[in-house]
Order: structure tokens, then C-alpha cells, then sequence
């Protein structure tokens, strides 16, 4: 689904984004990008997603080379990456049930279909309820299963997310990554860079690991902190 | 792309944010309006000297000794030049009419002959032309002139000259003022509608993450854009026909009769607008605010 290959960033005045990055995530796969802030996963997360332009290497997402995909076609790339936030990304002055709905209208969705898909969405991410309030009237939370429903209901063979449990209370984290499992479950490859130690040593799906833009770990069934091998053994 | 999509954000846009919409619609209104202030005033001028170069008139003066056939050459002579507009033959008997009118029965009552000469009035096509159309008679016979003068030709040379003069200045001058007002607004409303575009970059930020073409995006902005201006336009190009028509009856009806504004209401009689004005200023508005969308929009669309 996602293939890097010896992709360098560089930020201007050399600050280093990735480095000799090289890495492959297969279809379905459900992985967890851990790593210390600057450490470079957002700015994977924006090159999958063509925000960034690398400086050198090769990106393939779901078998079309980003390098020579042209502009125009950015935004149907797009289209088929869902795409969570730590901070949502809701549009403020549209209730629930429209920013669901914007994504589909950029698709050119026809309505009865629109109205048919937001309602079944919601329902799915908890949210029926609350279909008429605005971003600004729900809580963290439900803000952030707006985001993600949003980001599904295209049902995109990929979903990325950036520290999706950053801005919310452990106990509804929890619910959003059983929610991003469920959509996991139905074959769409899901990709989390997380600061959270206790989801990713709870869940222990693979873990990339990067350092100051390197790929430092990449282990199947991994934890946030990396487990040597003579501690490994020692324990 | 459906269209009724893309209005209903652009409507919806415009009522969530109606502080900017009304300050948009305030600034394309302010300078449509001055812009329009002045193309209308340049209209009244214009109008004006024209009405103006209209009355500039040759009076050629006819001695009393000249005979029927003599006088009816002069005018076989008037009626063949190129220039002229229309002559009038004023007799004897009407100038000293013209002038018992003028100056009362007692000055003339006890007048023994009548001393005023016959004349032809003269108007010319063109004020510029005037001398050239003077000159043709300065030597003819039957011309009343003094001896070693041209006296029997009488036309305002000087005032003809220096009111072309003016007038062009005054037109140069306008065509400045139209060209500065003209790119004030332009500047106020991009300014503004940047403003609006700025307050809003994270959804369109929003709106790329989520695959929407620039397209798509740019829409609903450019048709808020083009409403805006429409609206500001519209008010404007009320304002400035109100205001026009409002000045030239006010002018023509007024009681007042000093002389400044006996020339003033030459001056402003509401000018051949509001026929071509109007649309114009309105679609002027309307495209400014699409086209100032679409300039503001394009560094927030860069892929």
C-alpha cells in the first residue's frame, strides 16, 4: 500500500524531516509510527499525502508514484486517504452531519446517496445524536469520531492518522482506536503515528520506530519503548 | 459540479460571516460609488460644453447701403459653407425690436432713424472652427466694418479659445481622477476580500486534505465574491443616479437665480446616463469581486 524507498526531506535552513527512509506497508496492515516529536512522522504522514514533495527517493502509495503524479490529480489521491487528526480538522461552521457530508460532495456524491451514507456513518461511529450540532457543541471525543467518520466514509483503502488520541482522555481514546481497528477489520491498511505508550504496548500491532528521521525499529507485535535484546533476555 | 451546491456555501458563507460580507459589500459600494460620482460628473461636463460650443455665434453685420441683390449673395454665400449649422437673418426692424426689449421703449422712443444694422446670426458645427468661419467674411463688401477693422464681424474669439482650453483640461483632469479611483478600488476590494479569505485559510486547508479540487474550493469564494460586488454595485449605481438626478432638478427647478447657478444648470442638465452607466458600474462590481476571489485564493490553492 505504502512503499518508501531511500526517501531524504530537508527542511529549509537543514533540518532534517526523514533520512534514507526506507520502508513497506502492505495492504490491510494496521501499523503504529512511534517516535519522539520532530522525530519525523508527520512529515511521513504529509508525503503520503503529497503535502510535501521529497527531496530525493521514491514514494509509491497504492501503486502510483507520487513523484510523477501530477498536480491535478493530488486531490483524487486524496480521495482515497482518510485522513484523522490531533486536532480534527472539522469545519467550524458546518454541523456534524455536513462536514461528514463535505467529503462526499467533493467526490461529486449524488444526494440521495449522501443521504443515505452520512446517517449510516454516524451511527457506526456513535454520533447519531448528534447529527445537528456543530464541532463547537460536542466534546473532544465526539469531535474526533466526526473526523474519523469523515475520513471513512468513502471507505478509502488507506487511512492515516496523526496523533489521533493526542487531544482526548485515555478512556475515549480507547473507543477511537477500537473504531479505527473496526475499520481496519474490513480491510482498509491503517497507519497511526502516536505518542501513546499504553495504546501501542496494549495493542502490540507493528511498530515503526524513527529517530531524528531515520527508521530505527520495525518490529511485528512491537511496544512503544524498544525492547533489546539482552534486556529482553535479562526479563 | 452542482451548482446549487456551490450557492448554497457561498449564501451560507456569507451569513456566518456577515460582518466581512457587509464590510466587503460597504467597500465595493464606496468606491463604485466614487468611481461613479466622477464618470457622472465628466458626463455633466462633457454635456455641458457641448451645449456650450453649441451657442458660440457669428454675427456678421450688413451695411445699411447694401442693396437686396448684395445681401442676397452673402447668404447664397452662408448657406454653401461646409461649417456652418444654421444662420438666421435678422432685419432692421427686428434688431431694433430685439434691442426695445432689451433696453426699454424710452431709449428708443425718440430715435428719429433706426440705427441697427441688419445682421445674419451665424452658429458653427464646431467651436473649434469658429475663426476660420469668421475669417471668410472679414473682407466682404457688404460687411458693415470700419475702415482698416473687421468690427463688422463680431464673434467671442477670446472666450471661445479659452473655453475650449478649459474644457479640456478639464476633461485630462477627469481621466485622472477616473483612473485613480478606478485602481483604489480595485486595491480596497482585493484587500478585502483577502481579509475574508485570509480569516478562513484553514478551510480551505480542511477542504484540500480532504481531496477537494482547486476548483471545487475556488467556487463557492468566487461566486460569494461576484454577489458581494453585485450587491455593493447595485447600491452604488442607486446612489450615484439618485444623486445625479436629485442635483440636475434641483438645479433646473431651483428659484434661485443667481448667475453662478444659471451657469451651474447649464453645466448639469443629468447627462446622457443612467442607460450606459449602470450596467456598467454593476457588472464592473460583480467582476471585481470574482476576479479579487480568484486573485486572493491563489496563494492559499498552491499544491
Amino acid at each position: 500500500m505504502i512503499v518508501f524507498e531511500d526517501v531524504i526531506k530537508v527542511y529549509d535552513p537543514d533540518v532534517v524531516g526523514l533520512q534514507d527512509f526506507t520502508c513497506h506497508i502492505g495492504k490491510g496492515e494496521f501499523v503504529f509510527l512511534v517516535g519522539p516529536s520532530g522525530s519525523g512522522k508527520s512529515t511521513l504522514i504529509k508525503l503520503v499525502l503529497k503535502e510535501l514533495v521529497p527531496n530525493s527517493g521514491r514514494i509509491l502509495v497504492a501503486g502510483r508514484n507520487l513523484g510523477t503524479l501530477r498536480k491535478s490529480r493530488v486531490p483524487l489521491l486524496r480521495r482515497n486517504i482518510g485522513c484523522v487528526f490531533q486536532d480534527f480538522k472539522l469545519l467550524p461552521n458546518k454541523t456534524v452531519h455536513d462536514n461528514v457530508a463535505y467529503a462526499l460532495e467533493v467526490v461529486g456524491e449524488p444526494r440521495r446517496s449522501i443521504r443515505r451514507k452520512v446517517p449510516e456513518i454516524l451511527s457506526l461511529v456513535g454520533l447519531a445524536e448528534k447529527t445537528d450540532s456543530y464541532p463547537h457543541e460536542i466534546s473532544g471525543g465526539e469531535q474526533q469520531r466526526v473526523s474519523v467518520a469523515r475520513a471513512f466514509v468513502n471507505h478509502p483503502p488507506l487511512l492515516l492518522a496523526d496523533e489521533p488520541t493526542g487531544n482526548i482522555d485515555p478512556e475515549t481514546a480507547v473507543g477511537i482506536m477500537q473504531l479505527l481497528v473496526r475499520i481496519n477489520r474490513t480491510g482498509t491498511t491503517v497507519v497511526i503515528a502516536t505518542h501513546d505508550r499504553d495504546m501501542v504496548n496494549r495493542m502490540r500491532r507493528r511498530v515503526l520506530q524513527l529517530e531524528a528521521g531515520r527508521l530505527v525499529r520495525d518490529e511485528r507485535r512491537g511496544s512503544y519503548d524498544q525492547v533489546t535484546e539482552e534486556v529482553g533476555d535479562a526479563l | 459540479m452542482r451548482f446549487s451546491f456551490f450557492l448554497s456555501e457561498a449564501f451560507g458563507s456569507m451569513r456566518r460571516n456577515w460582518v466581512m460580507a457587509m464590510a466587503a459589500v460597504i467597500t465595493v459600494f464606496i468606491s463604485t460609488a466614487i468611481l461613479g460620482a466622477v464618470l457622472v460628473t465628466r458626463d455633466n461636463l462633457n454635456q455641458g460644453a457641448t451645449s456650450l460650443k453649441n451657442r458660440v455665434m457669428i454675427e456678421v453685420f450688413i451695411k445699411d447701403s447694401a442693396t437686396p441683390q448684395q445681401t442676397q449673395a452673402l447668404e447664397r454665400k452662408i448657406q454653401g459653407m461646409n461649417d456652418i449649422k444654421s444662420y438666421k437673418y435678422i432685419s432692421k426692424d427686428e434688431a431694433l425690436r430685439r434691442f426695445r426689449e432689451r433696453f426699454g421703449e424710452r431709449i428708443v422712443a425718440n430715435l428719429p432713424i433706426n440705427p441697427l444694422p441688419a445682421s445674419y446670426e451665424i452658429q458653427v458645427k464646431d467651436a473649434d472652427r469658429v475663426d476660420s468661419v469668421a475669417q471668410q467674411f472679414f473682407d466682404n463688401p457688404v460687411v458693415d466694418n470700419d475702415p482698416g477693422t473687421h468690427n463688422g464681424v463680431k464673434y467671442a474669439k477670446e472666450t471661445v479659445r479659452k473655453m475650449l482650453g478649459t474644457i479640456s483640461l478639464i476633461e485630462k483632469g477627469m481621466w485622472v481622477t477616473t483612473g485613480i479611483f478606478a485602481a483604489a478600488a480595485v486595491l480596497l476590494i482585493s484587500t478585502t476580500v483577502r481579509l475574508s479569505i485570509f480569516a478562513r485559510r484553514r478551510e480551505v486547508e480542511i477542504m484540500r486534505l480532504v481531496g477537494a479540487t482547486n476548483w471545487f474550493i475556488r467556487w463557492p469564494f468566487v461566486l460569494e465574491g461576484f454577489i458581494t460586488g453585485l450587491v455593493g454595485a447595485m447600491l452604488a449605481a442607486a446612489f450615484v443616479w439618485v444623486g445625479n438626478w436629485g442635483i440636475a432638478n434641483w438645479i433646473q427647478s431651483s428659484q434661485i437665480d443667481f448667475l453662478s447657478l444659471r451657469v451651474f444648470r447649464m453645466w448639469w442638465q443629468g447627462g446622457s446616463w443612467p442607460l450606459g452607466l449602470m450596467p456598467t458600474l454593476t457588472i464592473l462590481g460583480a467582476l471585481l469581486g470574482a476576479v479579487g476571489s480568484l486573485v486572493a485564493l491563489r496563494r492559499y490553492l498552491k499544491t
